[in-house]
C-alpha cells in the first residue's frame, strides 16, 4: 500500500429491518372492520368520564373503567382541524413522499384527535377549526387507510 | 362476552419497519473498509508500546493509551479460536428474516492480528467437523457487489485437507 494513499471519510449506507404483526384486539378489530363494511368511524364511551376516546379502547385511560363494545359509539365522519403541518422533505420511514399535509382531527362526538393526512387543499387555505370529511377508500382493508385522507368540507 | 364477539374477526395488520441510516466511519475505519471493499484487503493496527494489533483498527491502543499508527496488512487467512453450533434462527437485522438453523458461528484470529473476527463458519453443523486450531479462509463478496461493510465477508471456509486432530 503505498504511503501517501488518501482515503476520504466513508460513510457506510445500513439498514435495518423489522417484520412486527400489529393485533388491533377486540375493539380496534371492531373498528376496523366496520370502517371496512360500512365505512362508519367508532369511538368508545367512558360513561363515567363522559368523555369519548378514538382509537377504541376497552379501558378508559383517565379512570380505568373497563369499557366494552356496548359503549361502541360511531363519531364523525365530519370533524374539525385541530393542527396541521406540512411535511416539505420525503424520509424513508414516512409512508408518503413529501410534500404533504398531516393534520389532526377531532371528529364530531369524540374528544380525542385523529392524526392523517389531509389532500385537495392548498396548505395556505387551511386553518384551526376548519371543517373537515374523509374520504374512504375504494378498496377497503380493514386498516386505517380505509379512510384515505381528509378534506375540507 | 356475547356469542356474537366470540366469532368476531380479528384484525391484524402485518408492519415492516425499515430503518435506513448512515454509519459514518472514522478515519481509521474509513481506511479498513475502503481496503476491504476496493482490494479486498484486511488491514489492522499495530500498538507502538504493546505490539499488539488490532482488528477492527482503532485510533487509540485500549490497553497501552497511546496512539496507534502503523497500519499491517493482514492475511485472508486465520485460525478458529471459538466457534459454536446454533440451534436457534437468528435475526438477520438488515432483512429482519432469520437465517435458518443449525449455524455455525465462530472466532477467527486472521494471521498477523492479535484479535479476533466473529462470523459464520460455511461448515456443516457437526462438531466433530469443526474444531477450534481449524484453519479458515475469508470469502467476500464479489468486488461489484461489495459496499464497505462487514457484510461484505460472507463467511469463513475452512481451508482443503485438514483433519480433526482429536478424531
Amino acid at each position: 500500500m503505498a504511503e501517501d494513499k488518501i482515503y476520504g471519510p466513508f460513510e457506510v449506507d445500513q439498514h435495518i429491518t423489522a417484520h412486527s404483526i400489529y393485533y388491533a384486539g377486540k375493539m380496534g378489530s371492531r373498528f376496523y372492520t366496520t370502517l371496512r363494511d360500512e365505512q362508519k368511524i367508532l369511538g368508545v364511551r367512558c360513561e363515567k368520564c363522559n368523555k369519548v376516546y378514538w382509537p377504541p379502547r376497552t379501558t378508559c385511560g383517565r379512570c380505568f373503567s373497563q369499557l366494552s363494545e356496548d359503549d361502541l359509539v360511531e363519531i364523525g365522519p365530519t370533524g374539525t382541524l385541530e393542527t396541521y403541518t406540512l411535511v416539505t422533505y420525503t424520509e424513508p420511514v414516512h409512508p408518503r413522499k413529501a410534500p404533504f399535509i398531516y393534520g389532526i382531527i377531532k371528529l364530531d362526538g369524540a374528544d380525542t384527535g385523529m392524526a392523517h393526512f389531509i389532500d385537495e387543499v392548498d396548505y395556505t387555505q387551511l386553518h384551526v377549526g376548519m371543517r373537515m370529511q374523509p374520504v374512504f377508500a375504494e378498496e377497503r382493508k380493514a386498516n386505517i387507510l380505509d379512510i384515505a385522507y381528509f378534506k375540507p368540507a | 362476552m356475547s356469542r356474537e364477539s366470540m366469532e368476531q374477526e380479528l384484525v391484524s395488520i402485518p408492519i415492516i419497519v425499515d430503518v435506513p441510516y448512515k454509519f459514518a466511519a472514522g478515519h481509521y475505519m474509513s481506511r479498513f473498509l475502503l481496503e476491504l471493499r476496493d482490494n479486498g484487503k484486511f488491514y489492522g493496527i499495530r500498538c507502538p508500546v504493546c505490539k499488539r494489533v488490532q482488528l477492527p483498527p482503532r485510533v487509540v491502543c485500549a490497553v497501552c493509551h497511546v496512539k496507534n499508527d502503523e497500519w499491517v496488512e493482514l492475511a485472508n487467512e486465520g485460525t478458529l479460536t471459538a466457534f459454536t453450533v446454533m440451534y436457534l434462527p437468528v435475526t438477520d437485522p438488515t432483512t429482519g428474516k432469520p437465517h435458518e438453523p443449525p449455524l455455525v458461528y465462530g472466532s477467527v484470529k486472521l494471521d498477523g492480528a492479535d484479535s479476533m473476527l466473529n462470523h459464520f463458519i460455511n461448515v456443516e453443523a457437526d462438531r466433530d467437523k469443526v474444531w477450534v486450531g481449524m484453519r479458515m479462509r475469508t470469502v467476500l463478496r464479489p468486488k461489484e457487489q461489495r459496499i464497505g461493510d462487514l457484510s461484505d465477508i460472507i463467511h469463513f471456509e475452512p481451508l482443503e485437507g485438514q483433519k480433526n486432530p482429536e478424531k
